[in-house]
């Protein structure tokens, strides 16, 4: 009888939580919105960063010379990159502009020194490029250009000792097949990002809690709980398990997001074929767990709306950046990355991607599940002593 | 029903105590009137009944039985009606009862049914479907009183309930407690306004500085000042003529009055006649007319609402 009232009682507490969230706009932009716009907004932004494209990057030639071998150079370059615009008169102007991204000079003895053995002398062809060009695009394109001035003058000594043409039969790429392991899938923007800002939206709980704990410790209903005799535990648990559901729908909401919306919007499309529903189900209940258990330590903390409205976002922010949401940890300094290993949104993120990029299984992800229950467990209980403790003053 | 005995409680940090040493008894079907200004030691009282704060020293029973193990049993024996108003704002006045009558343990048909009784008591059934935050000033407070009724509390503690709300209202609220009382429950209802302790009130206690100053029916309190004279005097020093007027009671001043209580026999025609000799012309007079205010201001030298 007793267990069936208190069942009743957490029933009702909940049913009251969630139709206070219902009918709060501004929590419920912050917890779907705002994660689903950093999605959008960040999955179209960084897209070429993840899929530089091929083509439409302007860029300009100056061919000097006009030999076989560099009208040949000059014709396959452009089916790859597409057409050059016009060259302008003063291109290194151009190319500080941003007008440019790279221009490609072909000096006027290309011709005759690709077809000549021996060690080639001085420089034939110069790359040079917009100051602002991403690095890593700079060095592509120097390999490219360098593996194309290979095979022309491969094609040209084969020609001229052997008197058999092969155009286009040194194609050395045909040589090279390069494959980055993801079981065939390459990570895109969005299975980067979708991951990342759905752990931040999930930790985002944290604020509405925290305002909700606050709010009604003002308004006297936890005061006049307290004195109906409902106990601290059953508080928090009402509290706690309305958001394990939001985040859920956090997840749902924002993994449909990467499956069906992004593709509309031009960016690609997140790809969840394949995938251990086993283990992603895990995961999200292991991170949820985290987030609902941090919300309810920190809210059981925080005192004033005004500790709410900033202490939550920071930390939320930080432990973002450090756990790369923000900042991919891939590109991390040795130092930084050990460091955000000790960030529970990274053991979120890591296992999240694991989960859709590395197809693994549950017990792969064994580590980050166990790492985010234990951290939802402490923190559980540390908002079990901190919400007596308030309670008590 | 409620007996509290020699209860003390300091707050950290504190160098005095909040309750120092409170006795007092609250019976069933009558309204105990608990009067005294701001850290006086009220919320202190009521946070312990409510069972916000452990006791320090002294006890509380309820029919014998103490206060811990009574809540421990039946938490919902005991209501606060609290100054704040303790509901969910953006909550419908229904969805509040249901969520607090489920608080109360109450379940199924019995929950309905009290939530009508308290709407009904309330006279809120016409705003049943309204947001609690659409309410005015007045509806808040009758909305507080029907989620403390509603799981038929033997005890109802009242903490200044009339705080802020418009003349009608106010009745209301006063009516009823006073109908609470008459149907047998306890009621304890703490206040500023010494005119609302005259109107409701069986029993009433002054506190001050976490004391009970003085505890007795409104007419043993009342009665108090039944030999007390307060004039003004013109043609003499005001300390001169409370000098002179020792000689029929206790005499002091109240700001430009001089308050003098009679000693027993003494007639109010002999202290105006020897001031009058004294060369001293009477500005005004008062005697018998005589209230909580004027006995509080008595005890403690100040006035209800001082800080």
């Amino acid at each position: 009888m007793q267990a069936r009232m208190q069942l009743l009682l957490l029933g009702a507490l909940i049913r009251k939580e969630l139709t206070v969230l219902l009918r709060d706009v501004h929590a419920l932009g912050a917890l779907f919105l705002m994660p689903i716009m950093f999605i959008v907004i960040m999955s179209l932004a960084l897209k070429d960063i993840y899929d530089p494209p091929q083509f439409g990057r302007a860029y300009a030639v100056n061919v000097r010379d006009k030999g076989p071998q560099a009208g040949e150079l000059m014709q396959r370059w452009i089916k790859m990159h597409g057409e050059p615009q016009a060259l302008p008169a003063d291109p290194t102007e151009a190319l500080r502009r941003g007008d440019l991204r790279y221009v490609i000079s072909i000096e006027p003895d290309f011709s005759e020194v690709v077809s000549a053995p021996g060690s080639p002398s001085g420089v034939q062809v110069r790359l040079i490029a917009d100051p602002a060009l991403e690095i890593s695009l700079f060095r592509a394109t120097e390999a490219e250009l360098s593996a194309l001035v290979g095979e022309i003058r491969a094609e040209a000594l084969q020609d001229r000792f052997t008197g058999l043409s092969t155009k286009g039969g040194q194609a050395i790429r045909l040589l090279v097949k390069t494959e980055r392991l993801t079981l065939g899938l390459h990570p895109t923007a969005v299975q980067q990002n979708v991951p990342a800002w759905l752990v931040f939206g999930m930790f985002f709980i944290v604020n509405a809690i925290a305002n909700l704990l606050v709010q009604e410790n003002d308004n006297g209903t936890l005061s006049r709980l307290l004195t109906l005799g409902v106990s601290p535990g059953i508080q928090l648990l009402s509290k706690g398990l309305p958001y394990l559901f939001v985040n859920g729908l956090q997840a749902a909401l924002m993994l449909a997001v990467g499956v069906w919306l992004m593709p509309l919007l031009g960016g690609d499309g997140l790809s969840l074929a394949h995938i251990h529903r086993g283990s992603l189900l895990l995961l999200l209940t292991a991170l949820s767990m985290a987030a609902v258990g941090m919300a309810l330590a920190l809210a059981s903390l925080i005192r004033t709306h005004a500790q709410a409205s900033t202490l939550g976002p920071i930390i939320n922010v930080l432990m973002a950046a450090l756990g790369g949401v923000m900042v991919p940890t891939s590109i991390m300094p040795q130092a930084m990355q050990t460091l955000a290993g000790y960030s529970p949104m990274n053991w979120g993120l890591e296992g999240l991607l694991a989960v859709l990029l590395r197809h693994a299984s549950p017990g792969e992800i064994m580590q980050p599940v166990l790492c985010l229950a234990g951290f939802g467990s402490i923190m559980l209980v540390a908002a079990v002593i901190l919400f007596k403790r308030r309670t008590r003053q | 029903m409620l007996q509290i005995s020699d209860l003390g409680y300091q707050y950290q940090h504190s160098s005095k105590p909040a309750l120092d040493g409170i006795s007092l008894s609250a019976r069933r079907g009558e309204v105990l009137g608990l009067l005294g200004p701001n850290g006086a030691g009220k919320t202190t009282l009521i946070s312990h009944l409510a069972g916000l704060l452990a006791i320090q020293r002294g006890c509380i029973l309820i029919d014998d039985v103490p206060l811990a193990e009574l809540r421990a049993e039946a938490p919902t024996r005991i209501a606060v009606a609290p100054q704040e108003y303790a509901f969910y704002p953006t909550l419908s006045v229904r969805e509040n009862l249901q969520c607090f009558g489920a608080a109360s343990r109450l379940a199924g048909k019995l929950r309905e049914e009290r939530i009508a009784q308290s709407l009904a008591f309330a006279q809120l059934e016409r705003f049943a479907d309204t947001r609690a935050e659409r309410l005015s000033g007045g509806l808040k407070r009758r909305l507080n009183l029907a989620i403390a009724l509603l799981p038929s509390p033997a005890l109802v503690l009242f903490d200044e309930p009339t705080v802020g709300v418009d003349p009608q209202s106010r009745a209301f609220i006063l009516e009823a407690v006073k109908t609470l009382a008459r149907e047998g429950t306890a009621v304890i209802y703490t206040t500023h306004y010494m005119e609302e302790i005259e109107a409701i009130a069986d029993h009433a206690i002054i506190m001050d500085h976490g004391k009970v100053l003085r505890d007795g029916t409104l007419t043993e309190l009342l009665s108090e000042g039944a030999a007390r004279l307060r004039l003004i005097v013109g043609n003499m020093a005001a300390t001169e003529a409370c000098a002179l007027l020792t000689r029929f009671g206790t005499a002091h001043r109240e700001g430009e009055y001089i308050v003098v209580t009679l000693n027993p026999g003494v007639s109010p025609t002999s202290a105006i006649t020897a001031v009058e000799n004294a060369g001293a012309r009477i500005e005004q007079l008062d005697y018998g007319h005589y209230n909580l205010e004027h006995l509080f201001m008595a005890l403690t030298q100040r006035s209800l609402r001082d800080n």
